[in-house]
């Protein structure tokens, strides 16, 4: 299933789901909401536009494969599995309730169209790697997207995955790193530093894209593209803002996991969102 | 050449050929140790396209392998056992067995097998280690005739599991008929005074200690654990009923491991006075294997003493 592209409609999608993640958050009494927020506009394309998937059939063989490598982002993609109808959207507000089946972090056995449950930094990409690998084997035509974060690309293990995407001429995987340069303890910059970060992609064999993740046209095109890329594995490197849309926070290291004390903060963050207010879709 | 004239890792290889060729979902991944695991060249000259090599990455082996077992794929996953628990140990506590993604990970040259290469290389703590993390069975096979039967369980069972590997030629403890049952301890040999129990490499030492002991009187019961976990409670219990006095021996550290499962099931169960042998709180070292039971305390003169000691309790 794919959606034709309507900038209004698109548009009024973002905005709601900045409201749903942030509630859920919020109502949670924490969360990874930054590099949730950052990544609305990326989700929404893969999963309305680019990725062959089916709600009523979330085990389909020939569905492209998605692993959210950034684990703890799971309230973005939740939203987008809730809206699309791979659960009831009265699911959203459990969030990391007692017996929950959304996790803060991605689960493959407790969520619908989950395929790779993920968390701990650096080994989602290599997962992706394998289900790309198993795709080639078995001659299949679908491909594996992968969303990796900046602060995870610290990790020794998406190097390893880089080398071996590239050598076996994995063309079949599209990974997307979220470059919003905030870790938790600061800049990327400051932490330790990515940069040149499109170079060392593309000497690693992969060929690289940059793009701004909060533009439809731009992310969509790039997408098509690395899809369509051959005899090598393709990287987006998504410039993002992160916790994008939520004024209070939005581009703070701080945005990385929130802790929201009351009913009074839950109600700053959700004026702090910057689109029109929305009636969320469980309550 | 029969079955047991050949070297484990040259049945592993040999096994899994016949395994891929049963089904070609089976998949050999090596991390640059191809050849030190025997399917270099026997897996790749034979079946090139299920052998992947990851080169020396092994948290990427694992990820990689947790990908294809999610498609339906059956990778047994090798490494040198120091490389394949301790290194990568939380890329399989998440990648394979939290997400239940059926990863067979092969452990090679386990403890004291690992010979030249030393400390850095010598892995006490896989079987504890592993042992500890839920979802994930644990298996030491003794030889040839238990290490196919228990490959030919692991590519048709869907759960992710970890099998230490011993590399050269052992002696035959079992033959052709051998069945392997994960919830089976096996009974090597009846006796009354003291139960001996081991795993893997260390059976191929129990029978025989048994039988010298037999000359001298004393009656040793032999089991042998394939499967640390799940652990054959039962077993344990009726042969501690029977003899009153439980020896492990085990090619690894003392602590956690096959004497760590049998303590905590007989102190719960029936409390029952056990000696265990192996390696104490220590790291490996470069030495022969006489040197390491000498230091240690775990070779059959030792075995022997310490069931001696046990027999007279």
């Amino acid at each position: 299933m794919k959606e034709e592209f309507n900038r209004e409609v698109f548009d009024k999608r973002a905005n709601e789901f900045r409201h749903v993640i942030t509630d859920i958050i919020c109502r949670a009494g924490s969360g990874h909401i930054g590099g949730a927020l950052s990544l609305v506009e990326i989700i929404i394309t893969l999963y309305y536009r680019i990725m062959n998937i089916d709600p009523k059939n979330p085990n389909m063989p020939e569905r492209d494969r998605f692993v959210l490598s950034k684990g703890h982002a799971g309230p973005v993609a939740y939203t987008a599995l809730a809206y699309l109808g791979f659960f009831p959207k009265e699911w959203l507000p459990t969030l990391n309730a007692d017996g929950t089946r959304l996790p803060s972090h991605m689960d493959q056995i407790q969520t619908p169209g989950v395929d790779m449950s993920t968390g701990s930094l650096g080994q989602g990409i290599s997962c992706a790697c394998g289900l790309a690998l198993a795709a080639k084997l078995n001659k299949e035509k679908h491909n594996v997207f992968c969303i990796i974060g900046d602060g995870e690309s610290n990790e020794g293990q998406v190097w390893e995955a880089g080398l071996f995407a590239a050598h076996q001429k994995l063309d079949n995987l599209v990974c997307i790193c979220d470059y919003n340069k905030l870790q938790i303890d600061g800049t990327t910059d400051e932490v330790l530093s990515l940069e040149p970060l499109t170079d060392k992609w593309r000497a690693f064999g992969w060929e690289v894209f940059e793009v701004d993740g909060h533009d439809w046209d731009d992310i969509y095109n790039k997408l098509s593209q690395a899809v369509e890329t051959k005899g090598k594995p393709a990287m987006i490197i998504a410039h993002t803002i992160k916790a994008k849309g939520c004024k209070g926070i939005e581009g703070q290291a701080g945005s990385h996991n929130i802790k929201v004390a009351d009913s009074a903060a839950h109600k700053q963050y959700m004026n702090d969102l910057e689109g029109e207010k929305v009636a969320l879709p469980y309550c | 050449m029969t079955l047991h004239e050949k070297e484990m890792r040259a049945v592993y290889a040999e096994t899994l050929n016949e395994l891929i060729e049963e089904n070609h979902n089976v998949l050999c991944v090596e991390a640059d140790l191809s050849k030190a695991s025997g399917t270099n060249p026997t897996v790749i000259g034979k079946n090139a396209d299920n052998f992947v090599n990851c080169g020396v990455s092994e948290a990427n082996m694992i990820g990689v392998g947790a990908g294809l077992a999610r498609e339906g794929k059956i990778p047994f996953c090798a490494t040198f056992s120091c490389f394949a628990s301790r290194r990568v140990y939380d890329q399989i506590t998440i990648s394979c067995a939290y997400a239940n993604n059926n990863v067979k990970i092969v452990g090679t040259a386990p403890g004291i097998t690992q010979g030249p290469n030393g400390g850095t290389h010598m892995c006490f703590q896989d079987l504890a280690i592993m042992r500890a993390m839920p979802n994930m069975h644990v298996y030491s096979p003794c030889d040839v005739y238990e290490l196919k039967a228990m490959m030919k369980y692991m590519a048709n069972d869907k759960q992710p599991a970890y099998m230490q590997l011993i590399r050269p030629k052992v002696d035959k403890i079992f033959d052709e008929s051998y069945v392997f049952n994960p919830n089976k301890a096996v009974v090597i040999k009846e006796g009354s005074d003291v139960t001996l129990v081991s795993t893997g490499y260390m059976t191929q030492f129990t029978p025989k200690v048994a039988e010298e002991l037999e000359e001298e009187g004393i009656s040793v019961e032999v089991l042998h654990y394939p499967s640390v976990k799940p652990f054959d409670e039962e077993a344990l219990i009726a042969s501690a009923k029977k003899t009153g006095a439980v020896v492990t021996v085990e090619n690894q550290s003392i602590i956690g491991g096959l004497g760590g499962a049998a303590c905590e099931t007989l102190s719960e169960k029936c409390p029952t006075k056990v000696r265990r042998l192996g390696i104490p709180d220590r790291f490996g070292e470069v030495a022969t294997e006489k040197y390491l039971f000498d230091k240690h305390g775990f070779g059959p003169e030792h075995i022997k003493e310490v069931c001696r000691e046990m027999a007279r309790k």
